[in-house]
């Protein structure tokens, strides 16, 4: 596959402050890359160097092969940067700010009509092509924000906390609109704080903390490897309590702890076959209604990945 | 402590707001600098000015009483410019103070009064200004060992300055607490203020402005524009009030006995006879009005959720009502598109340029009115048709009409404006020509040959007009400085927060983000700038213009000869480029402090500063340099101050008689000409560089400051 992000070494300093450290990213073409970490961790200042907008200190990045800093140029072209923040021109409709910034990616004429008109329909905001800009709210000014990225049919989509301080429809209403951009073959890297909604868009993440690209991969591998193999869900029907007592008999086990619908079983070592707790409940005389591994997602992986709880 | 004085406690000595500015700007640095300088410049006039009387003056008091009486005038102009240009600035930080509402809501919520926030925000911003005000008198006192000022004098030249700032910075918190305005209203009020002084200032020169003195038997005494009279706007201008105290000789207000019956009403007689006492009592009353409704309102207006002038706007149907609107077609470079459409149509925009184009051009137009109107018919006269040159014979109009013969031995002198060198117009010798154009007869002398009457000498004077060709002059000089300094203060507004306002709402990232390169960008920004501003461009232009327009016709009529234009004819070529260029440098100004700073109200502030400054600087030294001599190399350097070419084409009298009197005044004129043209040549190749300079380090400039 071809490589649309790559960094090498990539380092970011301000003053004494090193906000990207030996940063090494890559992005295939059609990936939507998830960029999650903490407040400050490095993800705006990544994205703002692959929107050219600053320099690094040191490494290289590459956005299509090209480099920033040096073929910045051919990169603008290539490019939909939308920054955690709505830059909002004062007195401007809806159709003005599309067209101002066609007019930025040199498309003129009717080509431009045609373009806005388009980018308009698959924003759904075509009815509002009349409406002052600072008067739209966060969510349509964010639809507005894609809208402007895809003026130029850019290669790559540098989605800065597109869904922050949006409300629950809002988030929905983006997240299918991301689906649909991905469906028509657009690289996206994005960042959020919503790692759910990154679980349902993305097929790869990057945890980065501190600088630091902790990890990067298929979503599916860190919740793998964020498994323990350790805590196991067992559900009875009845006597919960007593059925806890009895697995905690087991050498295996640390600790059986009732929890409101299931009794959660940590084990000394991780081991691969732990039919012998439902075994033991049978014989007890329980009916089991829930066996099996604790569910890992997205936000479990990050909190073990940023405590170090996963190598 | 009784409650009234804890009250009053925690009103001004213990307000928390005030409190905190008093703290922190006694330690920041830059308030350092600002008063050391200040300080600075009053002690080495002082000194400057000291040191040369003494060696000057010796051990003649009287000399040195003389002298220090001058430093005291200077340091006390200097003082109160210092006031009117810097309380503006300072004061019109209030008024944003409704946007920065994360701090403005959080104070609002707090147990603090109306009053502790308002007195703390009024006087938390005046504290810098009073403060520098007092730190000086000392300095002013240095002037009283050497006698020749009065303590009063002393004290009543601080007072003007410190209830001019007072004043000041009530109006700028009366709009930030009624939302008259926002954060682009500080520079409207800046230029209003600079508006205000300069245009009352002007008017006041007109002498129906003069206050009239009656006799003690109820007739005028001095006449109009006496040398003793006082303007009446000097109870309602700084500077006015000012040059009472300190010109006591020049500006003598009337007494009370000789004001008219209908001018003697309290409290006209007051404002008349006391301009200082009434200009200091209005400002302190006024400001106290502003401040009261600002006390009791401050809460229920911080509800509102419109500005007062966005309210008059929507009425006026300058701004829509409306929530949409037609989208405008947008430029192939949205750059220039943004700057000079959608910034242009802006609703205040809109009102100043509007409102600025249609003031220039009626005042303009009143001049000429008046100055084409005849005060009155003159007694004797003559006009087109008077002289047969075939019969040579001249018919005296008016009253006695007669006709007398004329030969070659008829001497015909025209006062003309041709100078002496102690100013006064001299006479000038005339054809029999100008015997068929209308002049009133100032005297005429005459000789009977047989029985026919001849004519021996004839002395013509211009019929008296409304207002005279010099006044004219002095008036569109003033009309048009007036003009130019508005258009620099819009433009450097425009041009200084064209890049600042972007950083500020994040749109500049999105731009960088495109192809545009940095030359497209500046290129985009300069061309939007001329857009927006060539129109105000055209009012002082068009002034001049119907001026030259109609005098052009005057002389196609033979009424007027080439000398007798109110306005340079070459005016009408050398003003456009030269206040392209000037406009240019303000543009070329604005956009490098745009660039390099990152706030707006830091941008605009330094950018006004830097322009007045140096354009101010050059006029200050070309108008000092011409008002001392008129040779070639005087000329050619006056040229490159652009306030002062414009002094040289519209009034060149009131810089020097000398630049005026034919046959010399053809020569200056071409060297004025050929020098200004070079000049501006030479200013515009400058600020190309500079342009181009500013696009080479665009990219350096601006990511330097990305975080």
């Amino acid at each position: 596959m071809t490589l649309v992000i790559k960094t090498v070494n990539l380092t970011k300093r301000y003053g004494s402050l090193v906000a990207l450290s030996n940063l090494n990213l890559e992005v295939e073409e059609g990936d939507c890359f998830g960029f999650i970490g903490p407040n400050g961790a490095g993800k705006s200042t990544t994205m703002k160097i692959l929107a050219t907008l600053l320099q690094p200190t040191w490494g290289e990045a590459r956005v299509c092969d090209f480099v920033v800093g040096y073929q910045s140029r051919q990169i603008r072209p290539l490019i939909g940067y939308v920054p955690d923040y709505f830059g909002a021109y004062e007195d401007m409709v809806v159709r003005e700010y599309l067209e101002f910034f066609a007019a930025a990616y040199n498309i003129h004429g009717t080509a431009r009509n045609k373009v806005v008109d388009d980018v308009l329909q698959l924003t759904d905001l075509s009815y509002k092509h009349d409406s002052p800009v600072d008067g739209l709210s966060r969510g349509m000014k964010q639809r507005l924000s894609i809208a402007r990225t895809l003026l130029h049919d850019p290669k790559l989509l540098l989605l800065d906390e597109p869904a922050g301080n949006l409300d629950p429809r809002a988030r929905i209403e983006l997240r299918e609109l991301l689906k649909t951009l991905r469906t028509i073959g657009k690289t996206i890297l994005i960042s959020s704080h919503i790692l759910p909604e990154l679980q349902d868009m993305c097929n790869k993440v990057g945890i980065i903390e501190q600088g630091e690209l902790k990890y990067a991969g298929p979503w599916t591998d860190i919740v793998r490897k964020a498994r323990t193999g350790k805590i196991i869900n067992v559900g009875v029907a009845h006597n919960a309590t007593s059925a806890a007592a009895l697995l905690a008999q087991d050498a295996a086990v640390v600790s059986a702890v009732v929890k409101e619908h299931f009794i959660e079983v940590t084990l000394h070592e991780v081991a691969d076959d732990f039919s012998f707790l439902a075994a033991k409940l049978i014989a007890g005389g329980y009916k089991l209604t829930l066996f099996r591994e604790e569910e890992v997602n997205l936000e479990t992986a990050f909190m073990r990945l940023t405590k170090g709880m996963v190598q | 402590m009784p409650g009234i004085l804890t009250y009053l406690w925690r009103l001004f000595p213990g307000n928390p707001i005030l409190l905190r500015v008093v703290a922190m700007g006694s330690k920041r640095t830059r308030d350092l600098i600002i008063r050391c300088i200040y300080l600075g410049a009053l002690v080495v006039i002082v000194l400057v000015s000291l040191a040369g009387v003494g060696s000057s003056a010796g051990n003649d008091l009287a000399k040195l009483s003389d002298a220090s009486t001058k430093i005291f005038q200077t340091l006390s102009y200097l003082q109160l410019a210092f006031v009117a240009l810097l309380a503006p600035i300072f004061t019109a930080g209030a008024i944003s103070q409704e946007k920065d509402s994360q701090t403005y809501d959080v104070l609002l919520a707090t147990p603090l009064t109306n009053a502790q926030i308002v007195f703390g925000s009024l006087f938390s911003r005046l504290f810098f200004v009073f403060a520098l005000l007092l730190s000086g008198v000392p300095i002013f006192s240095i002037t009283q060992i050497f006698g020749g000022v009065a303590f009063g004098d002393v004290v009543q030249s601080v007072t003007i300055a410190l209830v001019t700032a007072l004043f000041t910075g009530s109006l700028a918190v009366a709009i930030a607490t009624f939302k008259i305005g926002t954060r682009q209203t500080i520079f409207s009020f800046y230029l209003f203020n600079i508006a205000y002084l300069v245009g009352l200032y002007l008017l006041a020169q007109l002498p129906q402005m003069r206050i009239p003195r009656v006799g003690p038997d109820g007739g005028p005494i001095g006449g109009l524009g006496g040398p003793s009279n006082i303007s009446w706007l000097a109870a309602f201008h700084p500077l006015l009030a000012l040059q009472v105290v300190l010109e006591p000789l020049k500006f003598t207000p009337p007494t009370a006995s000789q004001l008219s019956p209908t001018l003697s009403r309290w409290p006209i007689s007051w404002a008349l006879t006391n301009p200082v006492g009434f200009f200091i009592s209005l400002s302190t009353f006024l400001s106290i009005i502003l401040v009261l409704p600002s006390v009791v309102l401050l809460r229920r207006i911080a509800q509102s959720s419109t500005t007062f002038i966005n309210g008059i706007f929507r009425k006026l149907k300058i701004a829509k009502n409306s929530s949409t609107r037609t989208p405008r077609e947008v430029w192939n470079n949205p750059i220039a598109w943004r700057e000079g459409s959608t910034n242009a149509s802006a609703a205040r925009s809109v009102f100043i340029r509007y409102g600025f184009i249609l003031i220039g051009i009626a005042a303009a137009g009143m001049l000429i009115v008046a100055h084409s109107t005849e005060a009155g018919t003159p007694a004797r006269f003559i006009d087109a048709g008077s002289f047969d040159p075939l019969n040579n014979t001249l018919l005296l109009r008016g009253t006695g009409g007669t006709t007398l013969m004329v030969d070659d031995a008829t001497s015909v002198r025209i006062l003309r404006d041709e100078f002496d060198a102690n100013g006064n117009r001299l006479w000038q010798a005339a054809g029999r020509g100008e015997l068929n154009r209308r002049f009133e007869i100032a005297n005429v002398a005459t000789q009977t040959r047989g029985t026919v009457q001849y004519a021996r000498s004839i002395d013509l004077t211009e019929i008296p007009r409304q207002v005279s060709t010099t006044s004219a002059r002095r008036f569109l000089l003033g009309l048009v400085l007036l003009q130019a300094v508005a258009i620099l203060l819009i433009i450097t507004n425009a041009a200084a927060s064209t890049v600042t306002r972007e950083k500020e709402d994040g749109t500049l990232d999105l731009l960088l983000c495109t192809p545009i390169t940095s030359r497209y960008y500046m290129w985009g920004k300069v061309r939007g700038l001329i857009s927006y501003v060539l129109p105000l461009i055209v009012v002082p232009v068009a002034s001049c213009g119907l001026f030259i327009a109609m005098d052009a016709l005057r002389f196609i009529k033979s009424e007027i000869t080439g000398n007798d234009f109110v306005v340079r004819p070459e005016a009408i070529i050398l003003l456009p480029p030269l206040l392209i260029v000037v406009a240019a440098f303000a543009a070329i100004t604005g956009i490098y402090l745009s660039l390099a700073l990152r706030t707006t109200v830091l941008a605009v502030m330094s950018s006004v500063g830097i322009v007045l400054g140096v354009c101010g600087g050059l006029a200050w030294c070309g108008w000092g340099m011409l008002g001392n001599s008129s040779n070639p190399i005087a000329l050619a350097l006056g040229s490159f101050s652009p306030f002062t070419v414009i002094s040289m084409l519209i009034a060149p009298e009131s810089l020097n008689t000398a630049l005026i009197n034919p046959p010399e005044s053809a020569a200056m004129r071409g060297t004025i000409f050929v020098t200004t043209a070079v000049a501006i040549a030479a200013y515009a190749g400058g600020l190309y560089y500079a342009y181009i300079s500013m696009v080479k380090n665009f990219d350096m400039t601006i990511r330097k400051q990305s975080r």
